[in-house]
This record gives C-alpha cells, sequence and structure tokens, in this order.
C-alpha cells in the first residue's frame, strides 16, 4: 500500500464528517473543530467512522491506538493515520 | 483520604465534590469521605466548568477532589472551596491539598462517622426546569439496595465485576458497593476505552469479568460492532448480565441468550431516585417471533411498587397507569428541597400491570426521555438553546433507539441561523456530552396545540417524514 499523506487523508475525513455526523452541513468544521467535545461523535458514530477507515484507507487501527486524544480533532486523526500508512507500507 | 478531608477542617455532613476520570484514587476519595461522615458528589469529568460550577454552588460543596488542571480552571470564584488534586499540588494560590501532601498525613484513621440515614451521595440528574437537579440518597437507600442485589446474585470473592458506567451515574453505585460487600474486585473500565467496542471486549477477557451491568446502549454496541460475536462464547467468563436505564430490544435478549445459555439476564428497573427497586429475568429460550420488550418486572430491594390512574385509583392486571415506589431505596429528596424520606415516589413512567402482576413499560408522561440510556429532561436542552442570542425559540424532540437515540432540535431564529457546528459549540459550554443535539431544524414558528403549547408529535412527524423520503430516496438509487 503507498504512503499516504495527512493532507490528503484531511479532505476524505471531512468529508465524511460532514456528510455522515452534521448532516452535510461543514460550516466551521476544521482541521481543530473539537469533535469529542462538541458532541460531534459518539460511540456509536467512533464505531462506523473506525469502519470508514479501514474501508477507504485499508488502515486496521489497533485497539490502544483508538483513544481520544487521536479523536479529538480530524487534524490529530489526520496526522495519526498518515505515521500508520507509513508504518504499514 | 479521611484524614486530608478533616485536615482542610471540613467537618461531617459537609459536601465532597469529585470531579475526575475515573481511577482508584477516585474511589479512595468516595471512601475516605463516608468514613469521614461527609456526603460525596460525583461529577461527570466530561462536565463542562460552568455547568460544574452550577453543581457544585447549588450542592454548596466544601471541596473539590479534581485534577490540577480543572483546579484551575474552576478557580477561586467559588466561595470557600477547597481543592484535592490526585495529580501534583494545587496551585499555591489555591486552597488546599496535593496527593502527595494527602500521603504524608500521618495520624490515626478517623473514627467512622456517621449514621444509617445520613446523606451519602447526591447524584445530579436532568432537570426539567432547565436545570440539574441533586438526588440526595442516603446510607441505607444505597445499602438496602446493594444488599439485596449482592444476595440475589450470590456475590462472592470470586466474583468480577465490571464498572462501565461513570461515578455520576448510579448504575456505579452496585458496581462498587456490592463488590466492597462482598469482597469481589471491580475492575474499573476506563471511560475513554468504553466507548471503543473492541477495548471493551479486552477489557471483558483480560479482568475475567463474571457480572456485567450497564445500559442496554452499551451491550447493543459490542453486539453491532465488536469481535463479542466472533468470539467462541466460552473465552467470557459472566454469569450475570445486567442492564438498566432504557429498553432493551427483545432481538438482542435472545442473541445474547442463545450465545450465553447458562448466563443471567436480568433487566432492572429504577430511576436515580428509588435506586433499582424492580426487575425481571428473562429465563429460557426466547421465541423467534417474540416482539414485545421485558418487562419491568416485580418489586425487589425490600420496595413496594404499584400503578394509579390519574385519579390517584390504583389499577389492576390488563390496565395502565402511573408507577410509584415506596421502600427502603426511595432517595431522602431534592437536594435544596424539603426532605421527603418515607415517601412514597411517583416515577412518571406509565406502565400496564400484566396478567401475573408484573409491570411492562409503557412510555413517559412528561418530557423526560431516554437517549442511549441517559436520562435527559428535553426542557434542559431547550433552556440551553435559548442562552444563544440568536435563538428565538427552540423544541427539542428524541428521536431514533438505542445507540442510534439522537436530539433533534426545532428552532426559530431571531436573526441568521447559525449553523449546526456552532449549536454544538454553544450546548458544549452548558451541557453534558449526551445532551448536545445531533441535528436541528429552523422553522419559522414552531407548530403549537391548541393550548399555545409546542406540538412535539407534530415535530416528530414532521422529522419522521423528512428521513422516511431520504430512506426512499436511498433505496431508489441502490435499486437503479
Amino acid at each position: 500500500m503507498s504512503q499516504l499523506r495527512a493532507e490528503d487523508i484531511y479532505p476524505v475525513l471531512r468529508d465524511y464528517v460532514a456528510r455522515e455526523l452534521l448532516h452535510g452541513e461543514d460550516a466551521g468544521l476544521t482541521a481543530d473543530t473539537p469533535l469529542l467535545e462538541w458532541g460531534v461523535i459518539d460511540s456509536l458514530s467512533l464505531a462506523e467512522l473506525l469502519a470508514f477507515i479501514e474501508q477507504r484507507f485499508s488502515i486496521q487501527m489497533a485497539e490502544e491506538e483508538v483513544t481520544p486524544e487521536h479523536f479529538q480533532t480530524l487534524g490529530a486523526l489526520s496526522e495519526l493515520l498518515a505515521r500508520l500508512s507509513r508504518a504499514h507500507a | 483520604m479521611a484524614r486530608g478531608l478533616l485536615a482542610l477542617g471540613l467537618r461531617r455532613g459537609d459536601r465532597v465534590a469529585l470531579w475526575h476520570e475515573k481511577s482508584w484514587r477516585i474511589v479512595a476519595a468516595m471512601q475516605g469521605a463516608l468514613r469521614a461522615g461527609m456526603p460525596y458528589v460525583p461529577i461527570d469529568p466530561q462536565t463542562p466548568p460552568e455547568r460544574a460550577r452550577q453543581m457544585l454552588r447549588d450542592c454548596g460543596a466544601a471541596v473539590v477532589v479534581t485534577g490540577r488542571e480543572r483546579a484551575e480552571r474552576l478557580g477561586q470564584d467559588l466561595g470557600p472551596l477547597a481543592f484535592i488534586t490526585l495529580e501534583g499540588a494545587p496551585r499555591s494560590d489555591l486552597p488546599g491539598l496535593g496527593w502527595e501532601a494527602l500521603r504524608s498525613l500521618a495520624g490515626p484513621v478517623p473514627a467512622r462517622a456517621g449514621q444509617p440515614d445520613d446523606l451519602a451521595y447526591v447524584l445530579y440528574t436532568s432537570g426539567s426546569t432547565g436545570r440539574p437537579r441533586g438526588v440526595c440518597l442516603s446510607h441505607r437507600n444505597a445499602l438496602a439496595f446493594v444488599r439485596w442485589w449482592a444476595r440475589e446474585l450470590g456475590l462472592s470473592p470470586a466474583d468480577r465485576v465490571a464498572n462501565h458506567a461513570p461515578f455520576s451515574f448510579d448504575l456505579s453505585v452496585f458496581d462498587l458497593y456490592a463488590s466492597f460487600l462482598a469482597g469481589a474486585c471491580v475492575c474499573l473500565l476506563p471511560e475513554a476505552a468504553a466507548i471503543v467496542p473492541g477495548r471493551v471486549v479486552d477489557f471483558l477477557l483480560r479482568e475475567g469479568i463474571t457480572i456485567w451491568y450497564s445500559v442496554p446502549s452499551a451491550l447493543r454496541l459490542l453486539l453491532e460492532h465488536g469481535p463479542l460475536m466472533e468470539m467462541p462464547p466460552a473465552a467470557l467468563r459472566w454469569r450475570a448480565l445486567l442492564f438498566a436505564g432504557e429498553v432493551f430490544p427483545i432481538k438482542y435478549v435472545r442473541q445474547l441468550r442463545r450465545r450465553w445459555p447458562e448466563t443471567r439476564l436480568l433487566n432492572l428497573y429504577g430511576p436515580t431516585e428509588t435506586n433499582v427497586c424492580a426487575f425481571h429475568e428473562a429465563t429460557g429460550e426466547i421465541p423467534e417471533d417474540r416482539i414485545e420488550p421485558l418487562p419491568i418486572g416485580r418489586a425487589c430491594s425490600g420496595d413496594r411498587i404499584w400503578a394509579v390512574r390519574a385519579d390517584g385509583v390504583p389499577v389492576g392486571p390488563g390496565e395502565d397507569g402511573e408507577l410509584w415506589v415506596e421502600g427502603p431505596t426511595v432517595m431522602l429528596g431534592y437536594y435544596g428541597q424539603s426532605p421527603q424520606a418515607g415517601r412514597a415516589y411517583a416515577t412518571g413512567d406509565l406502565v400496564r400491570v400484566l396478567p401475573g402482576g408484573e409491570f411492562l413499560f409503557l412510555g413517559r408522561r412528561d418530557d423526560m426521555v431516554k437517549v442511549r440510556g441517559y436520562r435527559i429532561e428535553l426542557a434542559e436542552v431547550e433552556a440551553a438553546l435559548l442562552v444563544h442570542p440568536a435563538i428565538r425559540d427552540a423544541a427539542v424532540v428524541a428521536v431514533g433507539e438505542g445507540p442510534a437515540g439522537r436530539l433533534v432540535a426545532f428552532v426559530e431564529a431571531r436573526e441568521a441561523p447559525p449553523p449546526l457546528l456552532a449549536l454544538k459549540q454553544h450546548l458544549a459550554t452548558h451541557l453534558p456530552r449526551y445532551m448536545i443535539i445531533d441535528d436541528a431544524r429552523y422553522l419559522p414558528a414552531l407548530p403549537r396545540t391548541a393550548t399555545g403549547k409546542v406540538d412535539r408529535l407534530q415535530l416528530r412527524r414532521l422529522w419522521m417524514e423528512e428521513n422516511d423520503t431520504k430512506t426512499h430516496a436511498v433505496e431508489e438509487v441502490k435499486t437503479r
């Protein structure tokens, strides 16, 4: 699998969150929006987001990587996925 | 911990607030407070500071046990509040003790203070007046329930009890105190792990959990998204699954029964105000064609329950009414209101009396809803929305069920309607996360009934129509 860069991952994740979790309303959604704190992501949507990541990027996150810090913002998540993709490549 | 509380000059009856992630240190704080005869007030770690302040003021807390960062965020504007920080020491300008200072306190363990009818803890629930409300429970209230359940389950030192619920949620009272009573081991599932099904299953295996107690939504998340169903059933040692807080659709109960036929499945019932006052055990095979959910069941914990009609007349088998509870587990009252110990409590839950004398939950008689097992007063979410300067009026409805339960706001805007994310950001400063709306719709005017009340039924209908259309559209695309 080719290596992914955070700047390529971010727009895909942003598009997913806007479409699936904000019902298409992406106004104000940035790499720094606190997703957990503002109730954008909850336990069910987290499970669905993980499934999306696995399917879209072929990256399986280890359980211990699924932590609130990594899902706090789209920026943090994109960085993590880019790191994982480098490690797996 | 008890020494520390006394060293800070606190006395029996003073309230000890706890605002921290789950850890054994916070459990020690609960124990220390009880030892010193002081009730504790657990605040969910995700509570925004504004709301935490509101609770601290409401119960007149004398000390808050927390982390250094939260202590600083609360600051000093809360009167004589002292701080105990569980990591490091409080900032030098804040009164209080750090963990190391606490550990270095010498002297005998303070004598046990307090009586069975003293306040043991205060649990804040969503309030219909738009503010959180503190439910006051005594040692006797908690013990009546915990003793009954430890006996019913035959809890022993061989058991390993999972603690899934936050300490601010009454399910945790069973986890902690039934375990202590029986000498069982209680295993804390950290908040961060509880939202990831794979990590929960790891926890179940690693800790060899024998007793699990949670809201049904948590079990559903495991059944639908975790590796739970792919594992050999014998890998899990759970011998009893307890669930409470919302209706558990029967198909999931059937799934659990088939997979783990030897595991007891217990549906517990009871608002925070009464602890668990009723239960039903699912026994035997659950037929494929059964659709009705498990009943609330019959009374337990030494309580008496019955249903009454709107005119106060008790109802019999086949009839519907509101459920009332009386007995040793019923709360002392709400914080700041005159105590009502010994009085019967009207739950607001509508039930049907079944032929065998058990009770079946039908719905609520007011605007309280359960979303993902959390109890939410819609008025409280609406009150928080109305604080936003761009909002003239708002009504919130709950849609969906189980883990897919959602809060939708219908809003009349005063000016340019704020985007959904802005509403979420606004609510996040006033409400816990589980009360933040999932979606919003702007209307020129909220629909009203003939009496001028917001017509929630109409709002739910609007929502369903819109979403039916969406579902149809998706299906159309798929079939093309």
